[in-house]
């Protein structure tokens, strides 16, 4: 579960977002539409306490995420940007053993966890060889396997697909699914509507730091009948600009 | 250490010694640069030598004279027939043109001091280093016309040696090689600041720089290690690596001392006590410049950023290291250990000196503190600052 109330994000003079508030309850997949600077990285970094608000209040998992970041990002896997970047000199075992150690994972039990997951993802074959020569898609089942190896009930994805080919698209889409089925929280960014359509449960449009529109995808299609998302992305859009 | 400050900091060290160029850079580079300069210094320096020592080609204007006859015969110098010895020595075809004016014989003959005139090049080392085994040989020369007047007179030639000095040095453990052991002196404390300082800017570049251009930081920042355990498990990462380009600096440069010591001779045995104050002195230096070093790489949005503005940093070191060149470690002025950088170069002289002043080191020692912690505040400053960590 996660609650946003009145988030605002100042850099200087700028404001970069703007009174946001919505609830996403436990298991959904919440989609942040917007254009590129529209405020979604700046508020999935607030989510995540990688930055502190200027105001409001962010609930992760029931823990108040602006006093306790700590206590908060133990419940927070995030995925940032498409070509995830790794450490090029570790092998992917020591990749996710790194993050599963820095989440409090016990090394044992972190072992155990990496073994599952190499399986899951099918990377065992390479699970001992070092990062830097791996293929984009090697890279990003090791990212993968990095946020989630301390079993997160939330997850915040931002862009993950930004930049990827097909497959490791579709490799990102079935890892959400799955993730979706196992019951977890997930808020994703994108500003691919077809990939948000496929995916979420629940949209919020993000235009200039504001939320201008927040619902399930049925709620956005009676509140536009006969337009598609992408025309009602714009429509909205301008229409908060005028 | 404890917890995730551990964790970060095993990963840093493991991550920066797999890596070949900070090996090579850091260890290999250090450890080699010193034995080869001196051996190539060496061998320059040998020519030399050999060429002006063993055969001296002179040029003689003048009446004929025993002093030709002289050079001639202790087979070091060669007296070549040339038609214009001052083009000559231009040329250098010869090193040394000496001149022996009209009536030098005879001035002689009547036991009068005759003048005599040594033209060199002072524009080439050859002219002006065989101007020196010249000068020995006619020392010689008029030192055995003198022992001959005196034997004439009746008298001991050792009637005119008053006084007979034979030096000593205080310095324990002598070398041989006063010039080599004084260019190990001048040398050894502006080479182990110049470590001390620049030794981590591979590491920090790497650890914090190189964390942002790798998209590495942002899950970093999102896991359960608070951001100062993250700083301090890097920083900690950066002086062990600074450290270890330090020690393998040294280690190059006593493998010099040993490997050539015609050319850098090693001032003696350092006494612990000394070793352990220049240590104190060096790792002060290391823990403020690491700080330092990893505050601005993490300030800059890539590898190349980082390594422009790290750069100056030698520079920055450099001019203190280069005023205090010749400083005595016996005469340092009080207020040099009041100065950043120079009062750790100052520290080192005196320990060389064998001087170990209370209140100097405690002086140091205190600034030296002050150092790391504003050091440490403003690196921790700047990686809790968003403008800073996100600044792209």
């Amino acid at each position: 579960m996660i609650k946003v109330k009145d988030l605002t994000k100042r850099f200087g003079s700028f404001t970069a977002v703007d009174d946001l508030s919505f609830f996403i309850p436990k298991g959904q997949v919440f989609g942040l539409l917007g254009e590129n600077g529209a405020g979604k990285t700046t508020t999935l970094r607030m989510m995540a306490t990688m930055l502190q608000p200027s105001s409001g209040f962010i609930q992760i998992h029931g823990v108040n995420a602006i006093d306790f970041p700590e206590d908060a990002r133990a419940h927070i896997g995030i995925l940032f940007g498409g070509e995830t970047g790794l450490y090029d000199r570790l092998t992917a075992r020591e990749n996710i053993l790194y993050f599963a150690r820095l989440n409090g994972m016990e090394l044992k039990v972190a072992n155990e966890r990496v073994e599952r997951l190499a399986m899951q993802l099918e990377m065992t074959e390479y699970l001992d060889r070092r990062a830097g020569n791996f293929s984009k898609g090697m890279k990003q089942k090791v990212a993968l396997a990095r946020s989630i190896v301390h079993d997160p009930e939330i997850m915040l994805f931002d862009e993950p697909t930004a930049g990827l080919d097909v497959s490791a698209i579709r490799l990102v889409h079935a890892f959400i699914r799955e993730l979706k089925a196992e019951g977890k929280t997930i808020v994703f960014s994108s500003h691919t509507m077809t990939e948000v359509m496929a995916l979420c449960d629940a949209i919020g449009i993000i235009d200039r730091g504001k939320l201008i529109e927040f619902g399930s995808l049925h709620d956005l299609e009676k509140r536009a009948p006969g337009m598609s998302l992408e025309e009602f992305f714009l429509h909205r859009i301008s229409e908060d600009r005028r | 250490m404890r917890g995730y400050t551990w964790i970060v900091f095993k990963k840093e060290l493991m991550d920066t010694f797999r890596d070949r160029k900070t090996i090579i850079t850091s260890i290999l580079i250090p450890i080699l640069i010193f034995p080869i300069l001196t051996f190539v210094m060496g061998i320059a320096m040998q020519g030399l030598f050999d060429d002006v020592e063993s055969h001296v080609p002179i040029a003689i204007i003048g009446e004929e004279s025993g002093v030709a006859e002289f050079l001639q015969e202790t087979g070091i110098v060669e007296i070549k027939p040339e038609e214009n010895p001052m083009a000559a020595l231009k040329d250098l075809d010869v090193f040394v043109v000496v001149e022996i004016p009209v009536g030098f014989n005879e001035t002689l003959k009547l036991k009068n001091m005759a003048d005599l005139v040594l033209h060199y090049d002072e524009s080439s080392q050859k002219s002006t280093m065989a101007l020196g085994t010249v000068q020995g040989l006619i020392t010689q020369f008029q030192q055995e016309i003198v022992r001959q007047r005196l034997i004439d007179l009746g008298m001991d030639p050792g009637f005119v040696t008053a006084v007979k000095t034979e030096s000593r040095s205080l310095a324990e453990g002598e070398s041989g090689n006063p010039i080599g052991a004084m260019l190990y002196m001048m040398l050894l404390p502006l080479m182990l600041t110049m470590w001390s300082a620049v030794g981590g800017i591979p590491a920090a570049t790497d650890l914090g720089a190189g964390e942002k251009e790798r998209q590495t930081l942002e899950p970093l920042l999102a896991t359960r290690a608070s951001r100062s355990q993250i700083l301090f498990g890097k920083y900690f990462a950066v002086v062990v690596a600074s450290v270890m380009g330090m020690f393998a600096s040294l280690l190059g440069f006593l493998l010099a001392t040993i490997l050539n010591p015609s050319v850098l001779a090693s001032g003696g045995i350092i006494p612990l006590k000394a070793v352990l104050v220049i240590a104190v002195a060096c790792l002060g230096l290391n823990f403020t410049f690491s700080a330092v070093e990893l505050a601005i790489s993490f300030y800059a949005r890539n590898f190349k950023e980082a390594q422009t503005y790290l750069s100056p940093i030698t520079i920055l070191v450099m001019i203190p290291a280069y005023f205090t060149l010749y400083l005595d470690g016996k005469l340092i002025p009080e207020s040099y250990f009041h100065i950043p950088i120079i009062n750790t170069i100052a520290i080192i002289k005196e320990a060389l000196a064998r001087i170990y002043d209370p209140r100097h080191l405690l002086i140091v020692g205190i600034w030296l503190c002050v150092y790391v912690g504003a050091a440490l505040l403003f690196t921790r400053r700047m990686f809790n600052r968003e403008s800073v960590i996100f600044r792209n």
